[in-house]
This record gives structure tokens, C-alpha cells and sequence, in this order.
């Protein structure tokens, strides 16, 4: 640990943290309230976060488990990118490239470096899940993809705001590459203005405290994010543990594909060593190393430290490892989209698994580590897309004292699903059933949790559909005796009657009267059944 | 007989008591311990407390937390749940996300409500527009009743697909199912909402209430003198009568607050103030509540003990800090909550076994807290047991004792600022427009530090500040709103659609009041629209909308969404929701005079207070009802009174209102 000028006592450290959590929560309000993106706003798919003027994350506004990760490494691989030389206060950067910090295209982040006198201290950054960011299909999925143009328009760090004037040449470009420019152009908007409060929040914090308070308290916010980390790593017994789990294909139909980790325990550090995971993939199922270390913050929190407090010193005492060409860690280019919120769910999985030495009686059997993403978009008469995504839940896992609960979300994953009524008003869908999968949780001492039945009927022609789930091929697992759960299924029934099981990455036009049944994965059981 | 108005409040330790006079000019307030397991007899108590008798009782409005409290605690009724064919396992599925994030040992849901054996379904289906796709028949109906008797149950809750845009199927099985069962709830009377889970929740929430209120109601008919008016305090801060709350019970979910609110917002009335903050600080928890342009916020949806309710009620935010939080050290750094030592064992303080320190604690040790002075009349509180508690904390962190008992007060009020700058911000609102309102036992203690990091300027502590929920009580004036779904797009509009269902609606809810004896020309009916651009989500309030003028209509949302978003686009718009309130007159203001002391009166004593800043002075101690009305005091000082504590840092200033308010401005920064 380093040593400061100032030196911040348990009472101001926990002042100052709420002070600039409170920023961040601001900049959370700021997009949450006027964002266009229904995936910002109903489902709350953004995250805000301070950070020092090395780029490390100080203060996240949401707890949005899969951004801590990610935010944790944007503004430090966009001040690699761009070099310190080219920050001027009063602009505002936007860029989404997953190599630089990043994890898929939709996920689209605004930077503002904030500034006292020449002196660059802090950044405010604000990243949000665009519905759409153009691309081969409208929401920005795209199964068949081959490459990440095809996902649509990739942004490199770009100055969008220079001395508080908005760029409109570069923003027409944007909007010109997207579908629903007007909707994109609010995005844009309600990010910029949440970096801008955090700039006047960040000021009045300054001109309390002064500026090397500041520093020393962003410093004294890492340390103690550092000491909370090696805390819980010191609890678990030290010793290599191995562990793996599979995508159930490389997202164009291929074969498993393994996330393979060695985790290493020794006194206060661990290390999680993907190397012998497989290789890229020609699907969308590829992800960055940013999304890794988010599995990995999110499996040592879960277990080991649930108040830990989110801020990049927690991954000092951690190294994650992944090895180039690796499905986490590609070369540029490759398609990325699925990998976001499905490979980083295998990752924590992975390491679940690695650790059933050690810590059997925390861990939960496998769970719908998966978002079970359905997207149905028709095109009206005037030519505009009506898109609905839904995720769809599946059964817990069961634990060493209980059952798995039914239809829920799991780990790195919580977003809400919608409800039937609003569905039908709002799309040409009806849904005839929503039920429990009965009997799909794993069998055990504890049975896993059932999954879901959901039955959508179409009521108009040219619909196009998209699927994006895992846990299909290889189910939710169980533990200690326990049996998997049923795995994820999506069928395709034609009006003709024609009945066809639908892969977990596909896209596919679908008409009136077709039904589309899913039947989301059961849990994993915990222990042998007695009977 | 004479003609007194209480208002009772109910709450889960101590039932508070205001009785007003006939002619207005007497106020009565008195502090009784609660009975929750007879809640009758604690009214009974309080009308005795302020020495009156059943016969000088005209009117009692009770606020209660019998409903909050079986819905926290899961003290649930066995209810029958008929759904339509295909969704009844919707009250298990939800919304499916989960409540905690990083905690794999708690379940990711609350159980359900009802479980898979008193799940029940009826063949039919209405369509989105309302049509029927396909019919209820009557076997269909005979059928689930001799289901339902064989259970032996005698709740049960119906919520049919898209009722709420056709009622038809969920009243032809009332009509039945009340032939057979004690309590029955219809999803479109309750909560005439799209989203499905929701409104299911909350009709079954409400069937499993009625039993028990029901029974409470009857029990204070029986004990009551026959002309005593008996009314209940709900949750949108109004009262209603006995006969709706026995159908609408969970109307109560949030009595409490509600009471709190409303008493805010007569007394911002009556004080000419815009916008406020009420600051409730209590053992575990503070209840924040805003209270803009004169109007207590309200929320449509909240969570209760992790149940969704989906009726209109005061839009509460409960932090989780207050006078219990336990502060302790967490790998170098001072936390306090949200881990509370609760009643029991309680603060070091109350010597009942807490070893813990706690803000309350910190109080005592700093001097804010009178030590000689009793809890609730009955627990004498005991310095030495804070001291000791604070001094091994102070010990951890290599700090003296009173330095660590404001570290306490610092994290803590640090804690409240940023959520009440949360409760603002995600409004649009700046927090620096709003006056604090400080009540409750440990409120007036904290709010002048909270509202200094706040920027808020000024603080008012109210007459009866430590029974302010019964005042509310006293305030209420007889209410009754439901919030009900129309979406209807600016492009196509309908007015004689939306003409018919605002007659319908406020001729449902006027019934209820013409019933409890109003004349329907005293009736005030006020509309708030919800409304959106095509394509959000969430809808913006529009309060008073003009709903004959289509263009003012938009223009009111492209104004009222530019203040709370900071832009409008023009674009075309959806009226999504109306919120109907049907009340009767409003009640008079009160500007009772409360006569204060003749000449500035001598301190009662003086105490070594450290403050916020660390600097230590022996402070003058004043009793609340000496102060001299106008006469403004500089601090340090301490004010006090039987049952709270005003604490005035230096240079802040105290003034007292001729109607018994106290007023402070707080010295900002900048």
C-alpha cells in the first residue's frame, strides 16, 4: 500500500465514500430518468461510476455486478488508447470497442475527465445498454454473425463533447448508423448529462475538502477495498483447485466449448488462471478479459465477502489470467454480443465448481446461468421495428439446506421479465401460458428449482425471432450427489403443425399462429436422493 | 356529550394521542405504551390518557400498523387464488428477479403467497382490447367453488387476465363466490392495473387481511359509546370508513407514514411552505417522505416485506439507520447500520443486555440525550453502559471516546444525506428547495447537521413533534383514490372513452363517501394523469390534467416532463394511468395559538454537548413550552420536552411560532 500525504481516519473515509457514492447514484438518476432505451429504464441495464485520474473505479452509483467489472478496467485502457496529452476539461468521450475496456457494442460508455486547474484528478463515466447499435438485425443480436461488424457500428474513443459543445458532426454519424436515431440521440444525451452532475458534484466535493484530500481519500477507498479482499481470500484454505463447465456450443452449432480455471489460494492473494480455456469461437459467444474479472469479483464477493466495497482495489490482491486467441480473451473483431451475459455466467460457474472443495456448503448447484433471451421484432407499416426482448428465468439451484426456488435469476444476471398483459397491448404476441415447468429441477436431498413454461402465439406475419440461450446441451449441474436439471428448451410450432427444437443461437421469420414454447432449464439438485 | 376529535395513531411501541376540543381551541396530547396483541384496548387507554370518556368521543380517525406489520412479519391467512386457465403459477413465477445480489444463502424471492395447492384455474380469456375470446361459463364457476370448499378455506382472490379493461368475468364469480365464502377480493376493485403479477399480489394481500381487520373493526364497534364516529387513517393520507376498509384493507399498508405526511403538508399549508422533507428518525429505520408544491408524492408500486402492493400511497423512503444502528469498525472504516440492535437488546443505553454502540448510544455520550431522563416513562438510561460501549469502539480506532461518538453522528448523518439526496434527485428536485420537517423521537436530535450537508437552509420542528402521526390523524380529511389503467394514445384519442371511465371511476369511489353520510355536491374530485411518449416506461404524474383540452393536456406533460427529465420532444404521447381521489371538505386549518413563556426564559440546566465539529461548550438546556414566541435564540442550546430533543449546534438559530412550531436556520458553508 502506498503512502499518502493525507492520511484519512474510519470516520472520514466513510464520509467522503458516501459523499461520492452519492455522486454516482446521481449520475445512476440522471440516466435513469432520461434515457430512451426501455432496457435502461425498465430493466435498469446502466451503471455509473467515479474513478481516480489512473482510471481505477472509486464509486459505482448501481450494483450492476457484470459493469463493476468492466468499469474497473474502461478508463484505464481508454487513457492507454488515447495518452493523457489529449484530455481537455469540458469534453466528454464516447467509444464502445471491446478491446478497449470493453465488453459488447450495445453497452455504449461516456468519459469526462474532470479537472481543477490543469490538474486532471478524477473521471466520471457513464455506461448504458443501448436498444439498438445497428447492425445486421435490429436489437443488435445477430446469431449468425461472423464478425463484430456485423453487430453493429464499433466506436472508438471519440471526443463527442469538446469544451462543453456537443460535436453534432460526430453525433450525426452515430445517429446515422443506428436504428431509431431519435430514441439513441436521448441515450446519448441523458449520459452526458449524467458525467456533467458528476462534475458539478465532484467541484463542490473539491471545494470542501481541496483536492489532495481527494486523492488521498480515492487512494484510502482502494486500500480498504484491497484489505476487504484479502480478508476473504485469506479464509479460504490455500491450495490449487481446478474447475470447469461448458457453453453448450461455439454459437454457430458447433461443439461444447470448456471454461477451464486454476484457482490459486495462497495466504492473502489468489490468482484465477484461465489458460487451458478453449479457443475463440466463430459465434457471438466471445468476451473480453474485462468480462473474466467481473466473473471473478462476482464469485469472491458472493462467497467470500458480500460488504466488500465495489472500487478497483479489490482486484489487487487478484490476478486473472486469460490467454490470447482463448474465447476470453480473442482478437479483435470477433463477434461479441452473447458473450457479455453467457460466458461470463460460465466463468463464475467455473470457478463455483473449482472451489466444491472448499467451500461445498456455501455453493448452490447450477442455476439458469443464462439470460434465455427471446427477441421478437416485427416491422409496422411505416417501416419501424417493434422489438421485444425478454429474458427468461429458470430454477435455482438447490443448496446444502434447501431447496432451489422456481423461475429466478441467478449471479451475474437480474433482469426483471415482463409482464403478460404488457406484452400483449404492446407487440403482436399473445402468450397462452405461463407456468412452472414441472418436475425440471434436479433431483436430490434438496431438489433444484423447476423452470418455466411460456407459450407465445404470434398474431402477426414477418416476425423475426432471435434466440441467445445456453443450459440447452449442457444442463444446470448438480452437486454432492445431486442431478442436473432439465435442460433449456425452445420449440418452434408452425400453424402448418410442423414441430422443429430450436438452437439456443438462431434467427429465423416466423408468421401468424406460430407458437413458440420455452421451457427454461430446471436447477441443478444438492446431495443424493434418498429415495 | 360533548364533541372531542382524536386522531390515534397506533404504532408498534408507543400509540400516540392529539384530542381536540369542540370548539378547536383546546389540544390534548399523551403517549401510551401499544398492546399489539389488543389494539382496542390501547385506544381505550389513550382516550383515558387525555382524560376523556367514550362519551366525549365524536370522532376517532386511528392510523394502525396491524397491516404493515402482518405483511412484514408473513403473518399471512390461507387464501385461494383463482386465475385464468394457464397463469395461476403467476404468483410464484413474479417478475423473477431476485432481492439480494451477492448473498446465495437467501432465497431469491420471498415464498409464495399462495402455494401450488390453493392455486386455482377458470377456463377463459379476454384479449388485450378487453374482448372475450372465451366465455366464463357457470359450470366453469360451480366447478372452482366445490374445489375451493373442499380446502376448507374461506379467503379467496380472483385475478383474470386483462380484468382490469373488462371486469365482467371477475364480477359474475364474485357474485357466486361471496354465496360461499367469508372474504373475497376482485383483482379490478382492488387495483385496476395492467401487469398482472402485481395487481394478483396485491388482491391477494388484501383477502388475506380481512379476517383479521375485520375482526378489529367489530371489536371497536362493541366497545365504542354508539354516536362515536370511528374512521381509519390509509395509506394516500386520508381516512376511510370502517365499511371500505373492511373490504380494502391493505389500504392500510402504510397508515402510519401517511399520517406523518399528511400532518406535513397541513402544517407547509398553514406555514406557507412549498416544498418539504419530513425526517422521521426512529430506532431502526428513518422515513423520509417529500412533500412538493403543497402535495405529499405519491407512489403507485412499492415493496413491503419483499411483497409488491400496487395502490396509491404515500411515496415513503425508509433508510435503514436510526437510533439502534450499530456502528463497528469494517477493515478501516467506521460503518453504522444498516445492522439495528433493534428493541431488543436495544442501545448500550437502555441496559437490557445491548453491549453494542449505537447512534443513540453516541447521543447520550456527546450530551444530546438528557442522561436523568427516563424511556418512555419507564427504562431509566444508564451513561456508564454508552460510555463503555463507544470507549471500546474509540479504542479500536485509537480514538478518545467523545471523538468517536461524533464519528458516529458523522457517518450517520453523512448515511441520511445521501439518501435523501437519492429521494430528490431521482425526482428531478433540488434538495436545497425543500425545508426540513423533523419529528419522530431521535429527528429533531440529527436534522440540523443532515440538512447542513444538504444545503437545506431551514428546519421545522412541529408542535406535537414526537406524536405527529396522530396530528395527521386529526388533519384527515375523508379520501379515497385508485389508480386505474386507460392507455390511449394522443394519435387515436378517444375523449367519450375516457369521458365514461372518469365518470365511472369517480362515481365508484363518491358512493363509498356519500355512504359515510358526505353530500356528493361537498365532494372534491382531483385527477393525476400518468402519462408518457410512446415507448417509455415509466409514466410522469400530471397533477389537475386537462382532459377536455387535448393540446393543453400535452402541453402540461411536455412541461412537467421537461422539469423532471430536463427536455421534452413533442413527440406523440400515451395516457397510461388516472389516479381518481374523491375527498370531502377539507378540514380547517389549524392555526390554534399555543402561548408561549412572557420573558426569555432561564436555561433548566446546562450540559457538556460536543458537537459535530469536535468543539465541546456547556450548554444551555430550555423547556420547549417556556420559549418566547419570535424571540430568537443562538446556539449551542438544547430544547426539550416530555418526549424529544431539539439540538441547536453553535451559531444555528431557534425561534418559537405563536402556533408552537420551532423554527431553525442552519449556518451553511458556503
Amino acid at each position: 500500500m502506498k503512502d499518502t500525504a493525507v492520511q484519512l481516519d474510519p470516520v472520514s473515509l466513510e464520509v467522503i465514500r458516501n459523499a461520492l457514492t452519492a455522486v454516482a447514484e446521481e449520475m445512476s438518476s440522471v440516466v435513469m430518468r432520461a434515457a430512451r432505451s426501455p432496457l435502461l429504464r425498465e430493466a435498469g441495464d446502466h451503471s455509473s461510476a467515479l474513478t481516480d485520474a489512473e482510471g481505477y473505479l472509486v464509486a459505482q452509483g448501481r450494483d450492476v455486478p457484470v459493469h463493476l467489472g468492466v468499469l474497473s478496467f474502461t478508463v484505464r485502457e481508454f487513457l492507454n488508447k488515447v495518452g493523457r496529452d489529449a484530455l481537455r476539461p469540458g469534453d466528454v468521450w464516447i467509444l464502445n470497442l471491446p478491446d478497449v475496456g470493453g465488453n459488447h457494442l450495445p453497452d455504449v460508455k461516456l468519459i469526462r475527465p474532470i479537472f481543477h486547474e490543469g490538474d486532471l484528478y478524477a473521471f466520471s463515466i457513464s455506461l448504458a445498454h443501448w436498444a439498438d447499435v445497428g447492425g445486421a438485425m435490429p436489437g443488435s443480436y445477430y446469431a449468425a454473425a461472423f464478425d463484430c461488424w456485423q453487430e453493429g457500428l464499433r466506436i472508438p474513443p471519440v471526443r463527442l463533447v469538446a469544451g462543453d459543445e456537443i460535436d453534432e458532426e460526430k453525433m450525426g454519424l452515430i445517429l446515422a448508423n443506428v436504428r431509431g436515431p431519435a430514441e439513441r440521440r436521448g441515450d446519448i444525451l441523458a449520459q452526458i448529462s449524467a458525467t456533467t452532475v458528476a462534475g458539478r458534484r465532484l467541484e463542490e466535493l473539491r471545494l470542501q475538502y481541496g483536492v489532495a484530500f481527494l486523492k488521498a481519500a480515492f487512494e484510502a477507498i482502494h486500500d480498504r477495498a484491497e484489505r476487504q479482499m484479502r480478508e476473504a481470500i485469506a479464509t479460504i484454505p490455500d491450495g490449487v483447485y481446478e474447475g470447469e463447465d461448458f457453453m453448450d456450443d461455439d454459437g454457430h452449432g458447433g461443439a461444447p466449448v470448456a471454461i477451464r480455471v486454476k484457482v490459486t489460494i495462497s495466504g492473502e492473494t489468489a490468482s484465477f488462471d484461465f489458460t487451458g480455456t478453449d479457443n475463440a469461437v466463430p459465434g457471438a459467444l466471445n468476451t473480453t478479459p474485462f468480462i473474466a474479472a467481473a466473473g471473478v469479483f462476482y464469485v469472491m464477493k458472493a462467497l467470500y465477502g458480500p460488504d466488500i466495497q465495489p472500487s478497483a482495489g479489490c482486484y489487487r490482491p487478484l490476478s486473472v489470467v486469460t490467454r490470447p486467441g482463448s474465447i476470453l480473451d480473442p482478437r479483435s473483431n470477433v463477434p461479441v454480443v452473447g458473450g457479455n451475459h453467457e460466458t461470463c455466467q460460465r466463468v463464475a460457474d467455473a470457478i463455483f465448481r473449482a472451489l466444491v472443495p472448499v467451500a461445498a456448503e456455501k455453493l448452490s448447484a447450477g442455476g439458469p446461468t443464462t439470460a434465455g433471451l427471446l427477441i421478437f421484432s416485427a416491422r409496422n407499416d411505416e417501416g419501424d421495428y417493434s422489438t421485444f426482448y425478454e429474458v427468461h428465468g429458470g430454477g435455482e439451484g438447490a443448496r446444502i439446506d434447501r431447496d432451489g426456488m422456481a423461475v429466478t435469476r441467478v449471479h451475474l444476471a437480474n433482469v426483471m421479465s415482463t409482464p403478460v398483459e404488457v406484452i400483449e397491448t404492446e407487440y403482436p404476441l399473445m402468450v397462452e401460458r405461463q407456468a412452472l415447468r414441472h418436475g425440471s429441477g434436479g433431483k436430490g436431498a434438496h431438489v433444484g428449482g423447476d423452470g418455466l413454461h411460456r407459450v407465445y402465439r404470434m398474431l402477426a406475419d414477418n416476425i423475426s425471432l432471435t434466440t441467445m440461450f445456453e443450459r440447452a446441451v449442457v444442463p444446470a449441474y448438480g452437486l454432492e450427489g445431486g442431478e442436473n436439471g432439465a435442460p433449456f428448451e425452445v420449440h418452434l410450432q408452425t400453424k402448418e403443425g410442423t414441430q422443429t427444437k430450436l438452437p439456443g443461437k438462431h434467427n429465423v421469420t416466423i408468421n401468424r399462429d406460430d407458437r413458440v414454447t420455452v421451457m427454461s432449464c430446471g436447477g441443478g439438485g444438492y446431495g443424493l436422493a434418498t429415495d | 356529550m360533548s364533541e372531542w376529535r382524536l386522531g390515534i395513531d397506533i404504532g408498534g411501541t408507543f400509540t400516540d394521542v392529539i384530542a381536540v376540543s369542540p370548539d378547536g381551541t383546546n389540544r390534548r396530547s399523551a403517549k401510551v405504551p401499544s398492546k399489539p396483541a389488543e389494539p382496542v384496548r390501547a385506544i381505550v387507554e389513550a382516550i383515558a390518557a387525555v382524560d376523556l370518556n367514550w362519551s366525549d368521543v365524536g370522532e376517532i380517525v386511528h392510523g394502525t400498523t396491524i397491516v404493515t406489520n402482518d405483511i412484514v412479519e408473513q403473518h399471512f391467512r390461507p387464501c385461494a387464488l383463482i386465475a385464468t386457465s394457464g397463469f395461476a403459477d403467476s404468483i410464484e413465477i413474479g417478475r423473477t428477479s431476485r432481492r439480494v445480489l451477492y448473498r446465495l444463502d437467501v432465497t431469491p424471492k420471498v415464498a409464495p403467497l399462495v402455494p401450488s395447492d390453493l392455486r386455482f384455474e377458470v377456463e377463459e380469456r379476454l384479449l388485450a382490447d378487453g374482448s372475450v375470446l372465451t366465455e366464463l361459463s357457470d359450470a366453469e364457476i360451480d366447478r372452482v367453488i366445490a374445489e375451493i370448499k373442499a380446502t376448507g378455506v374461506d379467503t379467496v382472490a380472483v385475478c383474470l387476465l386483462h380484468a382490469f379493461q373488462n371486469p365482467a368475468h371477475e364480477i359474475k364469480l364474485g357474485e357466486k363466490l361471496s354465496e360461499h365464502f367469508a372474504n373475497v377480493s376482485l383483482s379490478h376493485e382492488i387495483s385496476p392495473e395492467i401487469r398482472e403479477f402485481e395487481r394478483m399480489s396485491t388482491t391477494v394481500l388484501n383477502a388475506m387481511m380481512m379476517g383479521k381487520i375485520r375482526a378489529h373493526l367489530n371489536r371497536i364497534d362493541e366497545t365504542k359509546a354508539e354516536n362515536s364516529l370511528v374512521h381509519l387513517m390509509h395509506s394516500a393520507s386520508g381516512m376511510a370508513t370502517p365499511d371500505l376498509i373492511a373490504e380494502r384493507p391493505l389500504m392500510l399498508a402504510m397508515s402510519g407514514p401517511a399520517a406523518g405526511a399528511l400532518a406535513t403538508t397541513e402544517m407547509a399549508r398553514a406555514l406557507g411552505i412549498q416544498n418539504a422533507l419530513t425526517f422521521d428518525m426512529g430506532g431502526t429505520t428513518t422515513d423520509v417522505c417529500l412533500i412538493v408544491n403543497g402535495r405529499a408524492e405519491i407512489a403507485a408500486n412499492r415493496e413491503l416485506g419483499g411483497q409488491r402492493i400496487r395502490l396509491p400511497m404515500v411515496a415513503v423512503d425508509s433508510i435503514g439507520a436510526g437510533g439502534g444502528s450499530i456502528a463497528r469498525l469494517v477493515s478501516g472504516a467506521l460503518e453504522v447500520g444498516p445492522r439495528s440492535a433493534g428493541a431488543t437488546p436495544g442501545p448500550a443505553c437502555y441496559g437490557k443486555g445491548g453491549t453494542l454502540p449505537t447512534v443513540s448510544d453516541a447521543d447520550i455520550a456527546l450530551g444530546y440525550l438528557n442522561p436523568t431522563r427516563t424511556l418512555g416513562g419507564s427504562v431509566p438510561l444508564q451513561p456508564q453502559l454508552a460510555d463503555k460501549a463507544i470507549g471500546a469502539l474509540a479504542a479500536e480506532m485509537g480514538f478518545e471516546t467523545r471523538q468517536a461518538a461524533v464519528g458516529i453522528t458523522r457517518v450517520v448523518h453523512a448515511t441520511m444525506a445521501r439518501a435523501l439526496r437519492r429521494a430528490t434527485v431521482e425526482r428531478g428536485l433540488d434538495i436545497r428547495s425543500f425545508d426540513l420537517v423533523a419529528f419522530g423521537g431521535a429527528g429533531p436530535m440529527h436534522a440540523v447537521e443532515v440538512a447542513r450537508i444538504c444545503g437545506i437552509k431551514t428546519i421545522v420542528v412541529p408542535m406535537f413533534s414526537s406524536g405527529f402521526s396522530a396530528l395527521g390523524c386529526v388533519d384527515a380529511a375523508m379520501s379515497y383514490s385508485r389508480q386505474f389503467t386507460v392507455n390511449m394514445k394522443s394519435k387515436t384519442w378517444d375523449q367519450s372513452r375516457l369521458d365514461a371511465l372518469l365518470r365511472e371511476e369517480t362515481e365508484t369511489l363518491s358512493r363509498a363517501l356519500v355512504a359515510a353520510g358526505h353530500a356528493a355536491e361537498t365532494l372534491r374530485v382531483t385527477h393525476t394523469a400518468g402519462i408518457r411518449y410512446s415507448g417509455q416506461s415509466y409514466e410522469t404524474p400530471i397533477h389537475d390534467p386537462a382532459f377536455d383540452d387535448l393540446e393543453a393536456l400535452g402541453a402540461q406533460f411536455d412541461a412537467a416532463h421537461k422539469a423532471v427529465y430536463g427536455y421534452s420532444t413533442g413527440e406523440t404521447w400515451e395516457l397510461m394511468t388516472v389516479r381518481t381521489e374523491v375527498s370531502g371538505p377539507e378540514r380547517e386549518l389549524n392555526n390554534a395559538e399555543v402561548p408561549g413563556g412572557a420573558t426569555t426564559p432561564a436555561p433548566v440546566g446546562h450540559r457538556e454537548v460536543t458537537f459535530e465539529t469536535g468543539e465541546s461548550a456547556n450548554t444551555p438546556v430550555y423547556d420547549r413550552d417556556a420559549l418566547v414566541v419570535g424571540e430568537v435564540l443562538t446556539g449551542p442550546l438544547i430544547v426539550e420536552d416530555t418526549w424529544s430533543t431539539v439540538v441547536v449546534p453553535p451559531r444555528d438559530t431557534i425561534r418559537r411560532d405563536a402556533t408552537g412550531n420551532l423554527h431553525i436556520v442552519v449556518e451553511l458553508d458556503q
